[in-house]
């Protein structure tokens, strides 16, 4: 298996993009929650689906919801979108929702809106272009998510994590954007192409 | 050419139009304010609703299931992102109500939906609604959520099984090549081992210092014919103690039926085996100490022949030495001697019948068994000043094993002559009474002395092996031997009581052996 690793001018590269990718997910995000949010600085690194599976299962202290959505094209894979109990109870609360339902939708929802908003900036930067398809919510428990086949397609994965933070209402979520090797590849190449460019 | 001929007719089609009008899907173009712009014909088909009859309507006027406020906030999103928001049908179920007409969709009472909100004119502020039907794919799933519940049921049913067994039952599992596979955690604990440090290993090599030539062979042999061996077998623990089993050798199938390798079902006989062994060593020391009896009784028995033999010598000595010893004389004492010591013989004859046990049984008439026995102790209760009485009808016979049962019977007539001289009692007329009666079912032997008694709680122990009131001279074997052999070899009940100053054991036998008791 041929690793692949980032180097530190393409981390750097990627690092700009997603900074720009995140403020507009979170403007749009603030917008649509009507409530001011903050990002923590994306942490980015290309990492084996083992390690992964060994970060989620950090993530199992506490309840969470988890959501997927796949996005295609010329830079393909899916996010993943953690949200713990309490966060999305004050999701809830803030959207005025009725039904536990209702509630999954809106999670459904707000990863569509990360998710989408990341990629297709980070797809316009990079000059291509993404489609989504539906989003879907986990109804496996998290300590499950180890066996599950989904992460077994990918060898290793960019994982680009971060905290989404709507302080007012206390909602807090965890994002990775994780995509297969061929990706990863194309990834390298647009990187270089923008810095090449930069020079 | 032919080619750009028909993409220029292609061109003048309103290509959209005609396509979004027949696709199987339902399209809605939607404003910010819910007002219909656009209603396809598969949602005119579906609900019944012209579009004529709601163009600028508002769609949650027309539909009053929908959220507006969730609706509202999706188009919003969508336009200010450009890029598609969803209802997804696992979670929203359907957005707008149409009916399932299917039969075979009937655990849905309308039509499942998946929607896209995709922004359509930015400016305008306009989006299109894409209905996807979702409703085989949500029963499907339905379908699988329910079987899935099912199937959690039956493996945890089938985990607890599986540790149960585990648990409790004794078996180790090896493929073809010998190598095992699993071993249960009940036979690790009783061996002592690990599974690490059995798991790989070749069960023959680690059984076979166990095991004889002659039983591998038989044991390989059953392997290769896939057949199922019981046997016995004792293995040596990790510790070093040594473990009984009784094994059944079982070839294993996958589910395809094809053979993969043996199961061994063990049942640790251990215990079984050693009691089986006491009972034997009881059998020994009761016969070594009915032995020792003997030999004492067979003096008994001499003595009186012994001296009537040295008196009759000693007779011819002296009518010799007075010159009176005429030929009749020395015939009448040939005579004498010659009865005594075929007295002597029989006597011999009959103690070493006695030690026989039988293997055969035969027809015995009761009061003549009793008669026997009585032979043997007759003097003993002479010289203790005990009446011998013997009641019942004269042809009673059983058939069974004759000197077992007499062996039973001077057992305890001697224990009741041994009362009397043990409890020093004064009664006056000691007396032992047999009584034998006939039943329907079976023949019933009493066996009744007046010696005392014997105390209640001392009644309920006197069948248990090395119990004795005898204190030194007492082996305390007597008692359950005869409980032993009565129950177990002649198939009938002993039973003991008390009253008063009288003791008296029943016994109960059936006519034959072979019926039992019926």
């Amino acid at each position: 298996m041929q690793v692949f690793d980032l180097t530190e001018d393409e981390k750097d590269v990627l690092q700009e993009l997603m900074n720009v990718a995140y403020g507009n997910a979170t403007a749009v995000v603030a917008e649509m929650l009507d409530a001011f949010a903050s990002l923590s600085i994306p942490n980015i690194k290309v990492i084996q689906t083992d390690e992964l599976l060994a970060t989620f299962s950090e993530l199992k202290s506490e309840s969470y919801f988890f959501s997927t959505q796949a996005f295609n094209g010329e830079f393909k894979g899916e996010s993943a979108f953690f949200i713990n109990q309490t966060s999305a109870n004050n999701l809830a609360k803030h959207l005025e929702l009725e039904s536990s339902e209702d509630l999954d939708d809106a999670i459904l929802e707000l990863t569509n809106v990360l998710t989408s908003t990341l990629t297709t900036k980070l797809s316009q930067e990079m000059d291509t272009e993404v489609s989504f398809s539906l989003p879907s919510l986990s109804k496996i428990p998290l300590q499950e998510i180890g066996k599950t086949s989904a992460f077994k397609h990918y060898s290793q994965v960019i994982v680009i994590d971060t905290d989404l933070n709507f302080q007012d209402q206390q909602i807090h979520g965890k994002i990775f954007i994780l995509t297969k090797d061929e990706s990863i590849q194309w990834l390298k190449t647009k990187l270089n192409s923008i810095l090449e460019l930069l020079i | 050419m032919a080619q750009n001929k028909t993409q220029q007719y292609i061109r003048t089609l309103d290509i959209d139009k005609k396509i979004v009008a027949n696709i199987d899907n339902g399209i809605i173009v939607l404003n910010q304010e819910l007002n219909i712009y656009h209603f396809n014909k598969w949602l005119e088909l579906h609900t019944g609703i012209k579009e004529y009859e709601i163009l600028d309507k508002k769609i949650d006027n027309i539909f009053d299931q929908i959220n507006s406020k969730t609706l509202k906030r999706k188009i919003k999103t969508a336009l200010r992102i450009q890029t598609p928001t969803f209802y997804t049908a696992s979670t929203s179920k359907y957005l707008i109500p149409i009916k399932v007409n299917q039969l075979n969709n009937s655990s849905f009472e309308y039509m499942q939906q998946d929607v896209s909100i995709i922004p359509f004119d930015e400016e305008k502020g306009l989006v299109a609604l894409i209905l996807t039907d979702q409703t085989i794919m949500a029963n499907t799933n339905a379908l699988l959520e329910a079987n899935m519940e099912t199937i959690k049921k039956l493996n945890a049913e089938l985990i607890k099984e599986r540790d149960t067994i585990d648990k409790k039952v004794l078996v180790i599992k090896f493929d073809k090549t010998f190598c095992i596979v699993d071993i249960s955690q009940a036979l690790l604990e009783l061996l002592s081992y690990n599974k690490e440090e059995l798991l790989g290993k070749n069960f023959l090599y680690h059984e076979k210092n166990q095991m004889s030539q002659d039983f591998q062979m038989r044991l390989v042999e059953s392997m290769k014919e896939l057949q199922v061996l019981e046997f016995e077998e004792s293995i040596f623990s990790a510790h070093g103690h040594k473990i009984c089993f009784k094994s059944t050798l079982v070839p294993e199938y996958n589910a395809n039926g094809t053979h993969i390798g043996f199961i061994i079902f063990r049942e640790n006989t251990t215990d079984t085996k050693r009691l089986a062994q006491s009972q034997e060593k009881i059998l020994a020391s009761s016969r070594s100490a009915a032995m020792g009896e003997m030999v004492s009784m067979i003096a008994h028995q001499w003595r009186q022949p012994l001296s009537l033999i040295n008196t009759i010598i000693a007779t011819l000595k002296i009518k010799k030495e007075l010159d009176k010893l005429d030929d009749e004389a020395i015939n009448e004492a040939f005579t004498k001697i010659q009865t005594t010591t075929s007295y002597l013989s029989d006597t011999i004859d009959d103690f070493r019948d006695y030690f026989k046990p039988n293997k055969k049984s035969s027809e015995i008439n009761i009061l003549s068994l009793f008669d026997n026995s009585i032979f043997f102790l007759k003097e003993e209760m002479h010289q203790n000043d005990i009446e011998y009485k013997i009641q019942g009808e004269e042809n009673i016979s059983i058939y069974t094993y004759r000197n077992e049962l007499l062996q039973s019977i001077i057992n305890i007539i001697k224990n009741s002559i041994d009362a009397f001289t043990y409890s020093k009692s004064d009664t006056l007329n000691r007396q032992i009474i047999v009584h034998v009666q006939k039943l329907a079912s079976h023949v019933t032997i009493s066996i009744q002395d007046n010696a005392g008694g014997i105390e209640k709680d001392i009644l309920k122990k006197v069948f248990e092996p090395y119990f004795s009131t005898k204190s030194k001279n007492g082996t305390g074997l007597g008692l359950h031997m005869c409980h032993t052999i009565i129950t177990e070899h002649l198939k009938g009940n002993i039973t003991m009581n008390s009253d008063n100053n009288t003791t008296t054991t029943l016994i109960e036998l059936p006519y034959s052996i072979l019926k039992g008791i019926k």
